[in-house]
This record gives structure tokens, sequence and C-alpha cells, in this order.
């Protein structure tokens, strides 16, 4: 899944970055509000994480022109600002979410997890179909009850086609979401990855329609 | 505490009565002076008359009575008498004295001379008397004498004319001085009004609208207002700003110190030291919200939008965490109290996020008014508080269950913010739910918009 962090803090950001990297997210930090709604309006991310004290542009300006544009990514608003007026004001611009500094990253963690499972109109973290299991909290992916170990870009896919499972996902689509904007978005590699998890995890788990792309079956 | 009304009335009746007090005493003075020169002016008319008379009828002296036709000469001890005396003894007296004698002074002086005795009923006298030399050649004491009564009966219902008169202008000044103070002190009664119905609609006052005098302090109490504003907005500004530069650096130690935790390091006491300037910067920061208030002359809020808008929010994290939000919205339209609206939803965000956090499954927010007052009540199914923990709860980082996330420190913010405002803040059981319900109540009043009444 890929993941948008507007933050000016460059330790925070990392940190965020980080987290997020390690849970198997594709993560884009921007440093200001101006950079922040430009990739926001322009690359497909699954979850955005916004601070509200932005240079350039503040948070809740950058959110309502988002929604204001069709950009309807779940927004996480993360901010010092922790007065109940400025929560309900960045909710009623259209955040899904909202986090005060100080924070836990693992609660972070799990408030995106729930985000982009919301988003995709998942309710339960756990993703199963046929003998695979999936566990989007830990990244766990389990065949007949047996751990399978995958890389993380082969893990990214797979967390990907589960998330929209039952619909139809370009190979165009599928780099957009698991790489980085800096990331080499060649789409063949990601044939390269499906074939990989259909060895793993089996060879009807995973459906190829020619010309349109890869299917998990709801 | 002084009042410009009783200053003006106790300082126009004193004024009043030291003017009425000087000029009684100076027009009392000159009608004295000028009651007695009649009284003598009159004496001297008798006293010539007299003289003429003992000229006239020197051959036959009893006749005088007779000459003199004054009835109050013949009435006796009518208190207007006459005396003549010869150089030789003999004494000739009105038949107003009654066979008594004036007892006459010595001679003075040459010419008329005045004197004071008490007549035969001890009742003081004034008479003249002067030696006459008459046509025979012969020098006689002539006296004429009057009692002072009718002197002093007609000075004292002269005062006593007077002293209702200058009562009656007092009075009349007085209420004269109310009425001068009513209308002077009248626009600054209006401004009081303007200012209170301006803290309700948030607009300034028209200084043209005020007479000159006035006017000024009614520019300098729009600056004062706005200035008081812009000193609660920066306020605000830097208590944000310190929030930001203390909250960001400790969520990056709080990221450091897992990192540590992940590479085997016992982080517990270094996370509970940050937790405990967490929890204190943000009751530190809470305090100077509500210290704020102290200083502030507040604004107008319509807490029904704020209502609306915090039911809408909350009904929607509760749908997420599957949980029954249920609102009583029963706040007239155009409700409004003197109150920063970040306060009051500052007060509604953290009882309704705790009841959210402690509910087993519902929670209500409920908002009516009575008897004045904007009443919120927000009550759960969770566990609720025991009587004798309620206290408690009130106070700054009291968690009665630390089994649910959290600080401890809501209920205390809310305490502080319903304090500095005046309000009443209760906790009781909820009857319907079974939780917790607390109850704020502030004070509140209708306005009607300016553009619904236009």
């Amino acid at each position: 899944m890929r993941v948008l962090v507007v933050e000016d803090e460059p330790q925070l950001s990392d940190q965020i970055q980080k987290v997020l990297e390690v849970e198997g997210h594709a993560v884009d930090v921007a440093d200001n509000g101006i950079d922040g709604q430009f990739l926001g309006e322009t690359e497909p991310y699954d979850s955005i994480v916004l601070d509200l004290g932005l240079p350039g542009r503040d948070g809740i300006s950058v959110l309502k022109e988002w929604r204001r544009t069709g950009v309807e990514t779940p927004v996480l608003i993360l901010t010092a600002r922790d007065d109940w007026s400025d929560r309900v004001d960045g909710l009623d611009a259209g955040a899904d979410d909202y986090m005060s500094k100080p924070f836990n990253t693992p609660e972070l963690c799990a408030r995106v997890r729930a985000m982009i499972r919301r988003g995709t109109g998942n309710s339960s973290p756990t993703f199963q179909f046929g003998g695979v299991e999936f566990d989007s909290r830990s990244s766990r992916t389990m065949l007949d009850g047996v751990p399978v170990v995958l890389t993380s870009q082969e893990t990214a896919v797979l967390s990907y086609l589960f998330h929209n499972s039952g619909r139809l996902v370009s190979r165009t689509e599928l780099s957009e979401h698991i790489y980085d904007y800096d990331g080499d978005k060649d789409s063949n590699t990601i044939a390269v990855f499906v074939t990989r998890l259909r060895k793993k995890l089996g060879q009807d788990f995973i459906v190829t329609v020619r010309g349109g792309g890869y299917m998990i079956a709801a | 505490m002084r009042s410009l009304r009783k200053n003006a009335l106790v300082g126009g009746f004193t004024s009043a009565a030291a003017s009425i007090a000087v000029v009684c005493a100076v027009l009392f003075a000159y009608i004295d002076r000028t009651t007695l020169n009649r009284f003598d002016n009159s004496m001297l008319d008798r006293h010539t008359q007299l003289a003429v008379a003992v000229n006239n009828y020197l051959s036959d002296l009893e006749q005088l009575d007779i000459a003199l036709v004054d009835p109050a000469y013949s009435r006796a001890y009518s208190g207007r008498y006459w005396q003549i005396e010869s150089m030789d003894g003999r004494v000739f007296t009105s038949p107003s004295l009654f066979g008594s004698m004036l007892e006459l002074p010595e001679k003075q002086k040459d010419g008329l001379q005045v004197w004071e005795s008490v007549d035969p009923d001890g009742v003081r006298m004034r008479g003249l008397h002067q030696d006459v030399t008459v046509s025979d050649g012969t020098v006689w004491r002539v006296a004429v004498v009057e009692e002072l009564s009718e002197f002093w009966a007609e000075r004292s219902q002269t005062r006593k004319n007077l002293l209702l008169g200058f009562a009656f202008i007092g009075l009349l000044g007085v209420a004269g001085a109310m009425l001068q103070t009513t209308s002077i002190l009248r626009p600054l009664t209006r401004l009081r009004d303007d200012i209170l119905s301006r803290w309700d609609a948030g607009e300034d006052l028209d200084p043209m609208a005020y007479p000159s005098e006035v006017a000024p302090i009614v520019g300098d109490i729009n600056a004062l207002m706005q200035r008081n504003q812009e000193i609660l907005a920066r306020a605000r500004r830097q208590s944000a700003d310190l929030a930001h530069a203390l909250k960001t650096p400790s969520a990056i130690l709080r990221n450091e110190l897992r990192e540590l935790e992940l590479d085997g390091a016992d982080i517990n006491s270094a996370v509970e030291a940050l937790e405990r300037i967490d929890r204190q910067v943000r009751r530190s920061l809470a305090r100077m919200r509500a210290d704020n208030v102290a200083s502030s002359v507040g604004v107008s809020i319509d807490i029904g939008k704020s209502v609306s808008r915090f039911s809408k929010t909350f009904s929607s994290l509760a749908t997420r965490q599957g949980k029954q939000f249920e609102t009583l919205d029963n706040l007239p339209p155009n409700i409004y109290m003197r109150m920063e609206r970040e306060d009051f939803e500052e007060i509604l965000g953290n009882l309704l996020d705790n009841a959210l956090k402690w509910c087993r499954g519902s929670l209500r927010l409920s908002a009516y008014t009575d008897d004045g007052k904007a009443v919120v009540e927000i009550e759960d199914d969770g566990p609720g508080i025991p009587e004798h923990e309620r206290e408690a709860a009130l106070a700054p980082g009291q968690r009665l269950d630390t089994s649910a996330p959290g600080t401890g420190l809501g209920l205390a913010i809310v305490a502080d913010l319903v304090a500095a405002y005046g309000a009443e803040l209760s906790l009781t059981q909820s009857e319907a739910l079974g939780g917790l319900k607390v109850q704020i109540a502030l004070p509140a009043k209708a306005r009607v918009s300016k553009l619904a009444a236009e």
C-alpha cells in the first residue's frame, strides 16, 4: 500500500516513514503543504498522514482542497494541536481520523491500516482465500496453516490484491501502489512478483485476465 | 462603590442647602433692618406728633390724651405709650399706662435717643425720647415707646414665609438635579446596554450615536475590546506554538525509545518520565487556556451550532466503533452564551470522548435550556463513577481505571473551564443508560439575530 506522509519535522517524518515501510507500505514524504497537496492530487495513495501546522500551506486548507478536487484518499490528521475544536474542524474538513502528538508508532500504524481497510471496504484485518491467510497487522502469510516467507514486494502485491479482492487490478495500478514516488515503477516486474506468489501460494490463487490485470476472486 | 447618581444628588442637595442658608442669612438681616427702620420711623412720627401736641397744649396738658387720637394710647396696657416730663418734675402719661410711669433713661446726648426697656407686663419695648424746648421756654422730655412683640411677630412671619418659599425652591432644585443626573447618565446606561449586546452580536459600538463627551470613551472601549480579543488570540497562538514545540520532539523521543526497545533496551522508566512530561504539558496548556478566560471579555457563541457539529462527528466515531450514539437536541434556535467557542467545544469534546471511551455500547448527548441556562448532558452505559470517587475524578491526573487509554486529564480540564466561566458541573448516575451522567449548566440567553429581525 502506498502512503503519503506530509510532515515538516524531518526527524519525525523519517521515523514515520521507517515504521510504515517496515509494515510493508511504500511511503512518500512531503515537508510542506504545497508539495503535499500536489502529491496527494497527482499520485494514487491508499492513505495519507497529514500534519496540520505545515509551512507553505496549512494542513486543513490542503485537506479541503483535496476533497474539493475529488481526492478521496483516507486522511489521518497528525498534529500537536489537540484542541477538540481543531480535531472536529479536521474531521469536518474531510479527515478520516485524528491523532495528537505525541503518539505511539504502533497506534499510528494500526490507524493507517484501519483507514486503508475502511477505504477499500474491508472490515477485518485478516484476509482469507482458499488455503491462503493474510494478516495485514503483522503482514504474516499462511498457506493451509503453515507460515510462508514472502519478500516485502511480494507482500505488498499480495496485500494490495487482497484489499481489492474481487476487482481486476492492472499491472500499472499495482506498480503505482507498491512503489514510492522515486521507485522504479516498471510494471513488468509485477509479473515476476505474481509468478513467485503463485509458486508459493498456489497457481490458481491469483487469476490473470489477459490485457486486464490480476485479481483475487472474492 | 461610589455612585455618580448619589454623588450628584448629595452634591446638588448640599450646594442648594448652602446657597439657601447664605441667601436666608443675608435676606433676614436685610428684612430685620428694614422692619426695624419702619418701626422706628413710625415711632418717630408719633414722637413728633406728641412734641407738637405738647407745644400746642401747654396751657392744659391734661388734654393731651384727647389730642392724640390713637386708640392704642387710650387702651390700658395696649403696648403703645407716651410720657412727658418737665424739668421741674411734672409728668404726664398716656392713659394706656394706666397710672404707672415709664423709667426714662438719662439724657446721653442732644437730639433723639433710642432706648429699649421692659413694659409693666415685663415685655420688651423700644422707644424714643428727646428733650424739647417748647414755646414758653420750658424743657420737656418727650418719650414714646412701643412693645417689640408686634415687630417680632412680623419679623417671624416674614422669615417663615421666606423659609417656606426657599424650601420649595430647594425641593425644585433637588428634583432638577435628579432629572439632570438621570439625563447625564442616560448615555452611560445606554453604553452599558450596548456593550452587553455588542458582546452578544460581536459588533463594534458606534461612537457617533453618543454625545460628544462620551464618544471618545466609546472609541476607547472598541479599541480595548479588540485589543482584548487580539491578546486572547495571540495567547492561543502562542499556546499552539508551544504545544507544537514540545509535542513534536516528544513524539520523536518516544519513537526513538521504541527503536531502542526493539534492540532489547529497557525503556520503561524513560517512557514513564516522558509520559509525565506529556501529561504536564497538556495540563499546563489546559490551565493556560482556563486562566485566559479570566482576562477575556468573551465573545458570544451559538451553542446549538457546536452541539450539532460535535453530535455529527461523534455519531460517526461511535458508528465506526460499533457503538450507538443518540442526540436529544432540544435547544431552541439562537441560544447564545458568552464563552470562547474553543472552550465550549473543549468541554464538549472531552466529555463525549470520555463517554465514547467508557461506554459499553451506548452514549447520549442531550441539550436543552432551563431557567436561563443552557444545559448539556452526556451519559453512557459504562461502569460510571462511584459517588465517593466523583470528586477525585475531577482532580487532574486521576485515572480511576487504567483499563482504557487516556491521560486522566479530560474531566479535570472540563472542571477548570467550567469553573473559569462560572458554570456548574455535576457527576451523577444516568437513569436512562446506567453509567455516568455529566451535566454542565452554562449561563445563556436567546438572541434574535439581526438578519432574522430584518
